[in-house]
């Protein structure tokens, strides 16, 4: 299920998603603890594989941009925003034209190259990332 | 912060002496002459070049000319990194004047962010104080304030004005008197010799034991590779020395460090970790370096 969802998120610009939207993605096993409560102390030694684990992220629409049917993905921590936008714009069959932009903490807009993974790390709860999603700047 | 103010003037005013020269292949109508700026390290390359695209363009027809971009030593800059940090991180071990290369063909779309407009980079700017007042104060600061307050901001690193920023981040440096510090300390670690683009992660200024973290104890916990306390007099990759046992303020090597440690803190883009008592805070040799460039080359 995990690898379905992985190889969306690749495919080039000319194969669009069909209707075939596999189920919500669940959770893999080894989930990384929740960063949020996490104070980083000294001593802690962050597995060395981590950058390969997936992080999950729940995507919520806002205002009048319509809702993805899956919300909830397991996504590479090197994925970038950018590669986010456009997995997006292609599942909601958005012309490339037309502007997408997402949010971290309903408060900013992340950087276009900005990876998943470092905002999971800093912004993550509950063992996900909440991302809002808009057509329009919803906050500034 | 009042008494970090000769601190805070000279991350400010930190300028990097820089000659900007017409890639060869762009076709011209006639010779095109370097042009030579004083670059302000906190600011965006796209947001202090106006007159530098002007004096290229002069020499170009309109037809030969698309959107901007910047080189050095064959790698496209990204202009929504501080100025101050592409140096630091590519060119502070070379002789100065820092070489730039323009280009107005064959931008590179993998490598850059497109840059159409001033507001662009307003945006970008806006939308990196507020990550880091989430990080400091989970946006309670920023989110107070008016529209006109994160318009002064902006303005302020817009139009040089060291006295109206501060006046708005000023209180994006607060905090509450019986906390000791900031939620968390915005930071990002750029490195050359890695294939990330840097390193964010969730740091609180004070231990559970109450200490408060040096620059040292942040590089160790989030970038160990970087320091080898067992050894000493380490040098890094990059010629940088760093003292194994941390002591105060001296993090030698401002122009050779590989390891550039951008401390955000919401004055946008600094290199300079602002010290509180027990923090280490380390300056960058730039005033020495303009000097031995020979200032009179080069305009504000």
């Amino acid at each position: 299920m995990a690898e379905e969802q992985e190889s969306t998120l690749l495919l080039p610009p000319s194969t669009a998603p069909e209707a075939e939207v596999p189920a919500e993605v669940s959770p893999e096993t080894a989930t990384p603890e929740p960063p949020s409560s996490a104070a980083v102390s000294p001593g802690t030694e962050e597995p060395v594989g981590d950058t390969k684990k997936k992080i999950d992220i729940l995507l919520k629409a806002v205002g009048d941009t319509p809702i993805m049917k899956t919300k909830k993905w397991a996504v590479e921590r090197t994925r970038t925003i950018q590669g986010l936008i456009d997995f997006i714009k292609k599942f909601l069959k958005l012309v490339a034209s037309e502007q997408l932009f997402i949010y971290v903490n309903q408060s900013f807009a992340p950087s276009p190259d900005q990876e998943v993974g470092t905002l999971y790390e800093c912004f993550g709860s509950d063992g996900k990332l909440v991302l809002h999603y808009c057509k329009s700047q919803a906050w500034g | 912060m009042t008494d970090d103010k000769d601190v805070l003037r000279d991350v400010w005013f930190g300028r990097i002496p820089t000659c900007f020269t017409l890639y060869q292949d762009e076709i011209t109508e006639r010779e095109a002459e370097p042009y030579y700026l004083l670059l302000p390290r906190v600011s965006y390359l796209t947001l202090v070049t106006d007159k530098v695209k002007k004096h290229f363009q002069k020499v170009m027809r309109q037809e030969d000319i698309s959107e901007i971009w910047f080189e050095y030593e064959g790698t496209p800059l990204k202009w929504h990194y501080p100025i101050g940090l592409l140096f630091d991180l590519l060119a502070s071990s070379s002789a100065l004047p820092w070489n730039i290369t323009v280009h107005f063909k064959s931008f590179p779309e993998k490598d850059l962010l497109h840059c159409p407009s001033k507001d662009v980079i307003e945006a970008h700017f806006m939308s990196c104080v507020k990550e880091a007042d989430a990080l400091k104060h989970k946006s309670q600061v920023i989110n107070e304030m008016q529209k006109k307050d994160h318009k002064q901001l902006w303005m302020g690193l817009q139009n040089d004005r060291f006295d109206q920023f501060w006046a708005i981040n000023r209180k994006l440096m607060e905090y509450p008197a019986e906390e000791n510090g900031f939620r968390y300390i915005p930071f990002r670690i750029y490195q050359t010799t890695t294939e990330r683009p840097f390193i964010q992660k969730l740091f609180r200024p004070v231990s559970t034991d109450g200490q408060l973290h040096t620059l040292g104890d942040l590089l160790k916990e989030v970038c160990p590779s970087a320091v080898a306390p067992e050894v000493p007099n380490t040098v890094l990759p990059g010629e940088a020395k760093i003292e194994p046992t941390f002591e105060p303020s001296r993090i030698a090597g401002g122009r050779k460090a590989s390891l550039a440690v951008k401390c955000w803190a919401s004055q946008g883009p600094s290199r300079v970790f602002i010290a509180r008592k027990k923090f280490h805070w380390f300056r960058t040799k730039l005033k020495q370096q303009v000097f031995r460039a020979g200032v009179q080359k080069f305009q504000l």
